[in-house]
Order: C-alpha cells, then sequence, then structure tokens
C-alpha cells in the first residue's frame, strides 16, 4: 500500500465514525463512494484535481480488478452498447512482486495493447490470480477501436501508484487508482 | 499516531512574503529541507482546499494534496534549496504538478525520479510566428480550423500521417530536432530558438524499451489528447515592447499559432518502465520514500544512468513531434493564403519545455553547484546573459511560453535574474486545474461549452466533443492570475498576451 502522510491516516477515520455514531468503519464511505457508478457497471470517476481516480468494485478481488480494467476503457472510449459477444476474445498476463506491483503491470498491460493495436475490451473476467508468486490472467472480450465507429473519449497516458488502494473484505473488495491524463 | 486537524497542519504553513508561504520541516516525515509556494490570495484557496478535503476524508481512498506532495519531494536524498511549488500547482501524482526540485550531482546519494519529471516526458509548447493580421485571418477562421484538425491527427487512437520506420525512429530519438531537420520538417533557425537545441546530446536509444519504441512508432507527429491542443492565436496586448519586437511579436494583431504536445505513448512507457525497474532498486539501495509513485534512484546509479538516456531520448521525441506538427502546420497554412511559409514569416519564436529533468549549473549558498533539476509542470525561465539561450534573446531573457485554456489568453512572459536566485531559474507553465475532471463532467455541458467558444468567436474542432468540458476554462485557474503572480514574485516579467481565434484539439 502506497504511505499516507501520518496526518490522513486511518486513525482519522475511525474518530470521525466514531463522532458519526456509525458502527461500520467504512460503510457509510463506501455507499457515498459507490453512489456515482456509470451505468450498470461496478466502477465510478471520482474528483481528481489534474487526473481522473477510477474506483471499482466486486465481491472478489479478481471482480474488483477486471471493473478496474473496464473502468479505464470506458474513458478512452464508451463502452455502452458495444456487443462483447461478437468479438474477438484475448488473454492478458501480468506479474508483480507484491499487489499493488500486480495491478499496476495490470493495467499497464492492458494499456499497452489498446495504444499499439488499439484492441478495446468490453468485458472482461479474471481466470486466475495467484498471490504467492503475484500473478494475473484474464481473458477480455472486444473490438479493434477505430474512429469512425467508436466514440473517442479522452488519451490515457498512464497508470500510477499515487494513492493506489486495494482493500478486502469477505464478501467485497475494490480498488483505487489514478490514471494519467 | 493520531492524525493531525486542518487547523494544525495550517501551522507548519506560514505566509512569508506579499505571495508566498513557506512549508516547515515537520510538515511530512523526512523532509531535508523546506518548501516554498508562489500563490497569491485567490490562488491560495486551492492550494488549502485540496488539503482541508484531505483532512476530512481519511485514509479510504482519496488522493494527496498538492502541498504534501511538495513536502514529500522535500524528503528526497539530495534535494538542495527548497522543494518550490509554482502558481499553477496542483495535485499531480508523486510530484505535485508546478514542482521544481533539485538535486545535488556531487552528492552520492542524490536522486533522479520519474516522478519528477512526469509521463509525458517533455511536454512543452512552442509558439509560430506569422506576419498575418487578424484582420485578414478572421474571415478564413472556420477553414483555417478545419484545415489544422484535416493536417494534424488529434485524439484517441490517432496515428502518423506518413510512415515511420524502426530505423527512422531510432534516429530520431538520438538526433531529436536534427533528424527533422535532416528530413525537412524543420528549419535550421527553428533549432537556435529550442531549449537545449531541440536534442539531448545523451540520448541512448538502445535504453529505450520495445515497448516503449512500439508506442511510439505509430504517434510520431500526432497532437494527443487531454489538454493538449493546437491553436491560433493574436497579439493582445503588449506589455514589453523591446522584448516583444525581439520575438518579433511586437504587433497588437498579429496572428501565431502556439502548439502543445509532449512525447506521447513512447514517453509515457519510458516513464512506466523506469518506475518498475527504480521500485527493485530503490530495495537494493535502502531508498525511503514517503510515496511510492516517487519512485527514485541515485543519479550515478546504473538505474539513473538509463533512466537519464531514456529520458533524453523521449524529449528528443517531443521535440521531433512539435516539428512534425509545425511543418503540418506551415502546409496547412501555405495551402489556405497561398504563400510560402518563409513569406509569411513563420519562425518559430520559441519551444519550451514543461516536464523535464536537466543538469544546470546554480548558485546555492554562495556556491555554483552543478544540479539536477526537475521541473514537472514547470517552465524553464533563464535570465538576460545566460549562456544557454539563444544569441537574439541575451538582451532580453528567455522567453517562456503559458498556454492557457481552451478558450483563454495566452502569455508570452521572460526570464530574470530574480527567479535564478529564488526558483533555479523556474516559472509556471500554464493555468493549472482548479476543478476536477468528474466536477466539470457533471456541472458543464458540452453544448455549453462550445456555444460559449463560439460565442467569442473562437472557431473549434474536437475529436471529443463529449468531453470538452473537462477543458473549458472554468475547470482552470484563471491564467491571469497565475502570470500576474510570477511578475510579482518576479521570477518572470510579462511581455505579450495572446488571444485565441481558433482552437483544435483532442
Amino acid at each position: 500500500m502506497v504511505d499516507a502522510p501520518e496526518s490522513c491516516v486511518a486513525a482519522d477515520i475511525e474518530q470521525k465514525a466514531s463522532r458519526a455514531g456509525k458502527a461500520g468503519k467504512y460503510s457509510q464511505q463506501a455507499a457515498a463512494y459507490r453512489s456515482e457508478a456509470e451505468g450498470s457497471y461496478n466502477f465510478e470517476y471520482l474528483d481528481h484535481t489534474a487526473d481522473v481516480q477510477l474506483h471499482a468494485w466486486g465481491v472478489t478481488l479478481e471482480e474488483a480488478l477486471a471493473s478496474t480494467a473496464l473502468a479505464m476503457y470506458n474513458y478512452m472510449t464508451p463502452l455502452e452498447g458495444l456487443e462483447p459477444e461478437a468479438g474477438e476474445v484475448r488473454t492478458f498476463e501480468a506479474e508483480g512482486h507484491d499487489m499493488d506491483t500486480l495491478v499496476y503491470a495490470f493495467l499497464d498491460e492492458l494499456l499497452f495493447t489498446f495504444c499499439t493495436e488499439l484492441f478495446v475490451c468490453s468485458s472482461l473476467t479474471v481466470t486466475s490470480l495467484d498471490r504467492e508468486n503475484w500473478k494475473v490472467t484474464a481473458q477480455g472480450r472486444g473490438h479493434t477501436f477505430d474512429r469512425m465507429h467508436h466514440a473517442s473519449g479522452t488519451e490515457i497516458k498512464a497508470i500510477t501508484y499515487s494513492a493506489m488502494q486495494v482493500r478486502e473484505e469477505p464478501g467485497d473488495a475494490e480498488i483505487f487508482v489514478i490514471v494519467d491524463i | 499516531m493520531p492524525g493531525r486537524t486542518f487547523a494544525e497542519e495550517k501551522d507548519y504553513l506560514t505566509k512569508s512574503g506579499a505571495v508566498q508561504y513557506d512549508v516547515a520541516k515537520g510538515f511530512v516525515p523526512n523532509m531535508r529541507v523546506p518548501g516554498r509556494v508562489f500563490v497569491n490570495d485567490d490562488l491560495s484557496g486551492l492550494l488549502f482546499g485540496e488539503l482541508e478535503a484531505c483532512c476530512d476524508r481519511g485514509s479510504h481512498g482519496g488522493f494527496l494534496p498538492a502541498v504534501k506532495q511538495l513536502a514529500n519531494v522535500a524528503a528526497l536524498p539530495g534535494i538542495v534549496g527548497r522543494s518550490i511549488a509554482l502558481p499553477d500547482v496542483h495535485s499531480g501524482y508523486g510530484f505535485a504538478i508546478g514542482n521544481v526540485a533539485a538535486f545535488d550531482m556531487d552528492d552520492k546519494e542524490a536522486v533522479v525520479s520519474p516522478g519528477g519529471v512526469g509521463f509525458d516526458i517533455n511536454c512543452g509548447v512552442r509558439l509560430i510566428r506569422t506576419n498575418l493580421m487578424e484582420k485578414h485571418v478572421a474571415k478564413h477562421k472556420e477553414t483555417l480550423a478545419q484545415a489544422l484538425f484535416d493536417h494534424i491527427p488529434v485524439g484517441v487512437g490517432s496515428q502518423s500521417l506518413f510512415p515511420v520506420t524502426a530505423k527512422d525512429l531510432d534516429d530520431a530519438l538520438r538526433e531529436g530536432m536534427d533528424w527533422s531537420l535532416r528530413k525537412k520538417h524543420a528549419w535550421k533557425e527553428d533549432i537556435i530558438h529550442c531549449e537545449e537545441n531541440g536534442r539531448m546530446m545523451n540520448a541512448d536509444p538502445s535504453k529505450v524499451s520495445q515497448r516503449a519504441k512500439k508506442r511510439g512508432l505509430p504517434q510520431m507527429g500526432t497532437l494527443g489528447a487531454g489538454n493538449h491542443y493546437a491553436e491560433v492565436q493574436v497579439v493582445e496586448e503588449v506589455f514589453d515592447q523591446a522584448a516583444a519586437e525581439r520575438m518579433g511579436i511586437g504587433t497588437v494583431g498579429q496572428v501565431c499559432i502556439m502548439i502543445h504536445s509532449g512525447s506521447r505513448g513512447l514517453g509515457h512507457q519510458v516513464a512506466t518502465d523506469a518506475l518498475t525497474t527504480m521500485e527493485r532498486a530503490m530495495k537494493r539501495d535502502a531508498i525511503e520514500v514517503n510515496d511510492r509513485q516517487l519512485a527514485c534512484a541515485r543519479i550515478a546509479s546504473q538505474e539513473g544512468q538509463d533512466y537519464l538516456a531514456a529520458m533524453a531520448c523521449a524529449a528528443n521525441y517531443a521535440w521531433v513531434n512539435r516539428s512534425t506538427m509545425t511543418w503540418l502546420t506551415r502546409n496547412a497554412f501555405e495551402k489556405l493564403f497561398n504563400q510560402s511559409a518563409e513569406e509569411m514569416d513563420m519562425h518559430l519564436v520559441y519551444d519550451v519545455s514543461h516536464n523535464i529533468a536537466k543538469i544546470e549549473q546554480h548558485e546555492v549558498d554562495g556556491q555554483v553547484r552543478k544540479l539536477l533539476v526537475h521541473r514537472k509542470g514547470a517552465t524553464r525561465a533563464f535570465p538576460p546573459h545566460h549562456p544557454m539561450i539563444p544569441p537574439d534573446y541575451q538582451l532580453i531573457g528567455q522567453p517562456v511560453l503559458i498556454g492557457g485554456t481552451m478558450g483563454t489568453s495566452s502569455y508570452v512572459l521572460t526570464g530574470t535574474q530574480k527567479g535564478m536566485e529564488e526558483t533555479f531559474g523556474s516559472t509556471c507553465h500554464g493555468a493549472g486545474r482548479a476543478k476536477s475532471r468528474n466536477e466539470s463532467r457533471k456541472q458543464l455541458s458540452h453544448t455549453q461549452v462550445l456555444d460559449n467558444l463560439k460565442a467569442r468567436g473562437i472557431s473549434i474542432r474536437v475529436a471529443s466533443p463529449k468531453l470538452v468540458m473537462e477543458e473549458a476554462p472554468e475547470s482552470y485557474k484563471d491564467v491571469s492570475a497565475v502570470v500576474e503572480t510570477c511578475h510579482e514574485a518576479g521570477i518572470s516579467k510579462i511581455a505579450v498576451k495572446l488571444r485565441p481565434i481558433a482552437v483544435i484539439k483532442g
């Protein structure tokens, strides 16, 4: 995890939660956080002064990771209305040496494929997540981006580690990633 | 340890001048030097706002405020003087955007950080002048915007209009604008009017990964998206007649072209690769930083030297990229106005870098030292008589080009001696964002933004109209307040104000 400066660390939340008389530590925040979901997807775009913070979630970390990937594609070209069923299938692999580097490497691999082959996944499943060797495999379905047929979003230049968070609780997982626009 | 409240955090920030605040050591752990922020009263709102939001938010999600990022940079090994923020500062990743920091080349521990350069290596701005006047061009505005849009590839997935081979790419990475000159995409006068003469000599294409080259190959001569643009502008007001005339832009109503773009996917991948490599080197050399995005390596280490050689390639790519678009622009003007670019006096006024690390000599504590100056979202602004600026500009100081935002004014400033002493010869780079992209998307409608521009007589062509509100002037700080703060602080001097009449964007 990224080290937040001391002033912005967890103690703060607990104080605030207890002041507000809330039992669940994250429940209220999580509800506020997930209120801006894009369409039927499990992701949203959060406020950041310069760039965009992707926030994605799912029942498992695999699902949250897949949603993070879709959040990234959707910013470059809106996914709504694309029909993945007819698309081409691609397999993606990435590895890191801890959770943050794995998330980073995975998203970088997808971005690299988009930038060099213009391949956009409109659906994606994480098929294996190896937490011992920090490897991930995913299968994406989609199309080659074509400026005549696909709406243009904006370019994503790179993935950042800035304020990256991967959170897991039983039955719930979420990821925060800031991407450079 | 309980977190500090906003009031407690503010105790570390002291107003130390009309337009400056000092950030005391202890604001974040391990600060080696203090920080200094140049902002006026209007601009200080965002600075404190980001900090307050962070204190309120706690640790779930969120991002680091710029002033914390500036302080984290002050904790990096080898930093000298101060970690400096310019008036357009806002939260970025690793370093803040608008952050300048210098590292002592003679200190074995001193580092180079890709996070202090940014992903878009040598993103920058150039200004091309013409001898055309607004009254001659006004009626062709729409045609002109369309012609530029047709000539310069913009937006997501845009690709070069001419084939580039792997050998071309390697040559371009090594030679920068000398390659553009050989390809007849640049004039020899362009080279003299570019920082570093458009070529960093330590570039070594073998240090650029195949992944980065693969991303860069199809994108040479493309504008990109986000805040990148090409604009046709007119001289609106001249503040320093002598300087303006020296630059050939001394007449109100004179038409200019501004291009803002960077090193495209090649630079982004060079930075990404370096981040991954340095992560590992940091463990080996036991370098500790406050933020993972501040991954860095000792300047003298293999990783540090490899990054600097690859960064130089990306910088060269960016200059080639802007040169190619200059060539395309000259072609578009030639066709439209039926005159040669030479007849229209389409010379490069100057070309500045916003995201770069450079080896420079500066005086620190009364001694001249060799420093690696990181400028992220900041512009070099050297004073008159500095040996690194072209002969034409020896008397006026280095021209500094400050691009506004879609529809707002841009400025040309000049460097000053005070800037050399206070900010390692640096000044602001643009307006700087004030509003998040998300907020802009929710609060503004794209039709409203486009209508507003039209009402002000600005012709516009965009590849993604639905995202145009993210780049609306309302999303940015007031560029005039930013340059006035730099002027007031004495770190650069206002020479000319420019107003856009046609904009093309990704």
